[in-house]
């Protein structure tokens, strides 16, 4: 089978006029069919191209002369023959002036991508954050326990009871499944590694609605007697398995004991990087009621509402109150509520997300404004053009088009662009995600949905920018556009550029005062005191397994390790802490000898830290009363503990909190005595912004039943630079043992600020490219009025006037729109600012200081933009200026 | 566009080719009766181009025939002649014979 040549099918394509197109390429297969079937392939080819090369010169004639007479409209596709025009003639006139098109295409470009780039990740961040079909019915269940002092959380928010009274309870739910997570230690190819991992109550593949990757998920069965059976992560069986799928059926080893493999979950399962799902081994009966440290995640019921089961879970709340209040009485006011999936993990970063698509869609404005102007200073050139078209008999409603489509071309070609810029900046956003523990999968690549809405921006910026240049240029009279000069303009340009130029100023004075209050927040937050030196601490986790050592043997492997890393080189102080701040979690009821609860009042709760001796020295924390924990602090003596001022000033406002007794739990718990011996200087221990929470300290030699503890480290070289060493150390004590999320202090507090910086670092990019755009938009129109007045300026200077007084005047006259702008600028600053309120700290939305700051930037960068063709105006040669035109 | 002007020589070939296929003409074979007849390898975008004036003209009119699947589903155009195509023919010939009496061939 011999196929005609396909570049004279295009040929012919291309050129033949549409209403003949088809038969014209019917007629060339069917002879070049005939051709081939009378045995001569090769010469029916070269026919072909023959036939397709010599029909473009009358086809090109016959066009020209029948487009001309408006005969191409019969027939079919007269419409998008003229469509076609239009973008042939706009792809052409932007080929003759490529510097132009340069200009206006890397402006939409950056404008265009900085859209694409806030939407792709606001797409995958907070949009569409999972995988899993309909999101809006997947939900979880959190607590409030006013009593208790505990606020609304959806972490370790349940006990297995109120698991248990909410999924036999509640018939707007389904699917319920709860899980805790920790660490495991793996047996898998290479050395042993510990796995973040979940243990469930329930098949959670089925609340999510997701298909495992191989074979299958947990069986009520398992569930129901506790089996050892496990699913691993996508990413874990590629990584520790070398993605086998054999591995499903095979045993491997969790913690030292086996656990039957069921199956590998789906990529987009990845819950909190829980690499390792397995079955809870005990029953939800097995722990107590008050053993808050479970997650819970359910289904709403088909035909059920969000609303209609938080109703049902008020009312269940009430009910549990009424039968436990007695034995419980954080259970007085407590509350059960169900929130979407998503609204959980990324309602916090909302805000952020709603401030800087704003952000973007206000600099995607500024650049319009921009393109604008620029079409508007192209215009006088252009309209000559026009009115020529228009006296050859063009309407005015075609010459609008006509310059819309050139408008839409430079917009799309602007997008791709764009998106060329966003795909490479996606790529690096990218990276940064995968290296931050997120809840979700946080995939940011851009996909169909950013595609539409990329397409959606050019189509809806061509429209904004190219609009008014088009009318403008469309318009008006024809002699009076013949005879104008190119150098004049007409009144009516002048004053829609200065329009624009307001508008500029206007928005680029709203992002800069939203930028710069954001900067400000940081700034303050770079000057808040963490209560404690911060600098030079390195820290990793260890996870110990229990059944291996037990309660003894894990104090002796901490005192050991301990003393190993204390004498390597470089290192001053070593410490274990249970937590260490930004991050500490861990809260726990407890009770003062003595106290009385008035009635409704909050149960004492504080956070709770386990830290061995030395700790406090080793942070840098400053003693403030009483003395430290000490070695000779130990088990079988008196049980001593430390409170942060923040813990004396709230329980002990009036009194000596040394000496006193506490105790966790209730006023009726087991738990033994502490005595108070010292009170230690507050830090930041729930973040810089966050404000200092209670906190007691208890000695590892004493409390402390947790097989989980942070090695800090306080070092005075480079802090990795011990990290070899300790890693010896640890295998000289156990060869077998992991240490993992190895993190200097300062990265620890970089890490909860990561969302405050990057959302100040884009809004303050965004801020600088408003400046220029607003500067150059400035320089611009300032540069086009001095060349309009050429000829007045020179007879000023001819009659005497000063260089001094021909540039003020000039900038004077820049200056209108500028300040026009500038006063509408501040009132969006202030709606800005207002609305970013609860991003701020320790800054008022409306603060004066940055908006006099930013006002002030703009103020120079306009001058300055103004000043450079007012001296050109100043210096110019009157003799010469009077001469043109 | 009066009817009587005379028809340039690639007119009255192509017209001619129409008249000869009796309404059964279409593209391939009115460029295959020109090239057969004047041995002359004619573009068929210069048939089209002639076709489209004289369509214009009233001297020739067309309608969509049948596809095959040879042309790749594309419909064929049949061109048949006008009475005024006819005419025309008949005026040019009366012409052209008489400019020709006297001129040694």
């Amino acid at each position: 089978m011999s196929a005609p040549p396909r570049w004279a099918r295009w040929l012919v394509a291309v050129t033949a006029p549409p209403r003949d197109r088809d038969v014209m390429l019917g007629d060339l297969d069917e002879e070049h069919e005939a051709r081939v079937a009378a045995g001569d392939a090769r010469g029916a080819r070269r026919w072909y191209g023959r036939q397709a090369l010599r029909s473009v010169g009358p086809n090109r004639l016959r066009r020209l002369r029948e487009g001309r007479r408006g005969t191409h409209d019969y027939g079919r596709g007269g419409g998008m023959e003229t469509l076609t025009q239009d973008v042939r003639w706009a792809g052409r006139t932007l080929v003759r002036s490529p510097g132009f098109a340069a200009t206006v295409i890397l402006t939409l470009a950056l404008g265009i991508g900085a859209n694409a780039i806030v939407f792709s990740v606001v797409n995958g961040l907070v949009l569409n954050p999972f995988p899993f079909p309909e999101p809006e019915r997947l939900v979880g269940v959190g607590a409030a326990f006013p009593r208790a002092g505990r606020e609304l959380t959806f972490w370790e928010s349940l006990s297995t009871a109120e698991v248990q009274d909410v999924g036999q309870g509640a018939t707007t739910l389904e699917r319920v499944v709860a899980w805790d997570m920790g660490n495991r230690q793996i047996a898998g190819e290479g050395p042993p590694r510990n796995v973040f991992t979940g243990f469930w109550w329930g098949d959670a593949l089925r609340t999510l609605g997701m298909e495992p990757h191989l074979g299958r998920g947990f069986s009520d069965e398992e569930v129901r007697e506790g089996r050892a059976v496990a699913l691993v992560s996508h990413r874990l069986w590629r990584e520790s398995f070398g993605a086998d799928p054999s591995l499903v059926g095979r045993s491997i080893l969790v913690g030292g004991s086996p656990h039957a493999v069921v199956g590998v979950l789906p990529p987009g399962a990845l819950l909190y990087g829980m690499d390792l799902w397995t079955v809870m081994p005990a029953g939800m009966d097995a722990f107590a009621r008050d053993r808050r440290q479970f997650q819970m995640l359910a289904r709403l019921r088909d035909g059920a509402t969000l609303e209609q089961a938080n109703a049902e879970l008020e009312a269940l709340a009430a009910g549990v109150a009424a039968d436990h209040a007695a034995a419980f009485p954080e259970y007085v006011g407590w509350r059960l509520q169900a929130r979407t999936w998503n609204d959980i993990n990324v309602g916090i970063l909302r805000p952020a997300a709603a401030v800087l698509l704003a952000a973007v869609t206000l600099v995607l404005l500024l650049v319009c404004a921009n393109v604008a102007n620029m079409l508007l200073a192209r215009s006088s050139a252009r309209r000559r053009e026009m009115a020529v078209r228009s006296a050859l008999g063009a309407g005015r409603s075609r010459l609008v088009r006509q310059l819309l489509s050139e408008s839409l071309l430079v917009a799309l070609v602007g997008a791709a662009a764009g998106l060329v810029l966003a795909r490479l900046a996606l790529g690096g956003v990218q990276r940064v995600l995968d290296s931050m523990a997120l809840p979700v999968a946080g995939n940011v690549a851009p996909d169909v949905t950013v595609l539409l809405y990329t397409a959606g921006v050019a189509v809806a910026a061509a429209a904004v920018f190219g609009l008014l240049p088009a009318l403008h240029a469309a318009g008006g009279d024809v002699r009076e556009a013949m005879a104008e000069g190119a150098a004049t303009g007409s009144a009516s340009r002048q004053r829609l550029q200065r329009g624009l130029v307001g508008a500029e100023v206007a928005l680029a004075l709203g992002l800069l005062a939203g930028g710069g209050l954001l900067v400000n927040s940081m700034a303050r937050m770079g000057r808040v005191d963490p209560g404690f030196d911060a600098e030079g601490v390195l820290t990793a986790r260890l996870t110990l397994q229990w059944e291996e050592y037990g309660q003894d043997g894990i104090r002796a492997f901490f005192q050991r390790l301990r003393e190993e890393v204390g004498a390597l080189p470089g290192v001053t102080d070593v410490a274990t802490t249970s937590q260490f701040p930004p991050r500490s979690f861990l809260r726990n009821r407890f009770w003062i000898e003595g106290m009385t609860l008035e009635s409704g009042g909050a149960l004492p709760l504080a956070l709770t830290t386990v830290v061995s001796p030395g700790y406090f020295k080793a942070m840098g924390m400053q003693i403030v009363r009483g003395r430290t924990l000490e070695t000779t602090d130990v088990s079988g003596g008196e049980m001593v503990g430390v409170l942060n001022e923040a813990a004396a000033r709230r329980w002990f406002p009036d009194r000596d909190p040394l000496g006193a007794r506490l105790k966790l739990g209730g006023p009726d718990s087991d738990e033994p005595w502490f005595r108070v011996v010292g009170v230690v200087a507050d830090t930041r221990n729930r973040g810089l912004d966050q404000p200092t929470e209670p906190e007691l300290f208890a000695s590892q030699q004493q409390a402390g039943g947790g097989n989980q503890y942070f090695l800090v480290v306080r070092i005075d070289v480079p802090p990795r630079s011990v990290l070899p060493g300790i890693r010896r150390a640890v295998a000289s004590l156990d060869p077998d043992q992991p240490i993992y999320a190895v993190q200097t202090v300062e990265e620890a507090f970089e890490e909860g600020a990561a969302t405050r910086r990057a959302t100040t670092l884009s809004l303050g990019l965004f801020a600088l490219f408003a400046l220029a755009l607003a500067g150059v938009g400035i320089y611009g129109v300032v540069a086009y009025a001095v060349a309009a007045r050429t000829r007045e300026i020179g007879l000023r200077i001819a009659l005497g006037a000063e260089g001094g007084r021909v540039r003020r005047l000039v900038v004077r006259q820049a200056l209108v729109p500028v300040a026009a702008g500038g006063a509408v600028g501040l009132a969006l600053a202030m709606v800005l600012g207002r609305a970013m309120e609860g991003m701020l700290f320790q800054v008022r939305g409306t603060d004066p200081w940055t908006l006099a700051a930013v006002t002030a930037v703009l103020a120079v960068v306009a001058l300055a933009a103004s000043w450079i063709p007012a001296r050109r105006a100043s210096r110019l040669d009157p003799v010469r200026a009077l001469r043109m035109e | 566009m009066p009817t009587d002007a005379l028809l340039g020589t690639f007119e009255m070939v192509v017209l001619l080719a129409v008249v000869r296929l009796g309404g059964d003409g279409y593209g391939v074979t009115l460029r295959r009766e020109i090239e057969e007849r004047t041995g002359r390898d004619v573009a068929l975008g210069s048939v089209y181009a002639t076709l489209a004036r004289l369509e214009e003209k009233g001297l020739v009119a067309s309608h969509e025939g049948a596809s095959t699947p040879v042309r790749g589903g594309r419909a064929r155009r049949l061109y048949r002649v006008e009475p005024a195509g006819l005419r025309a023919v008949e005026a040019s010939r009366r012409v052209l014979s008489r400019m020709w009496e006297g001129v040694v061939g």
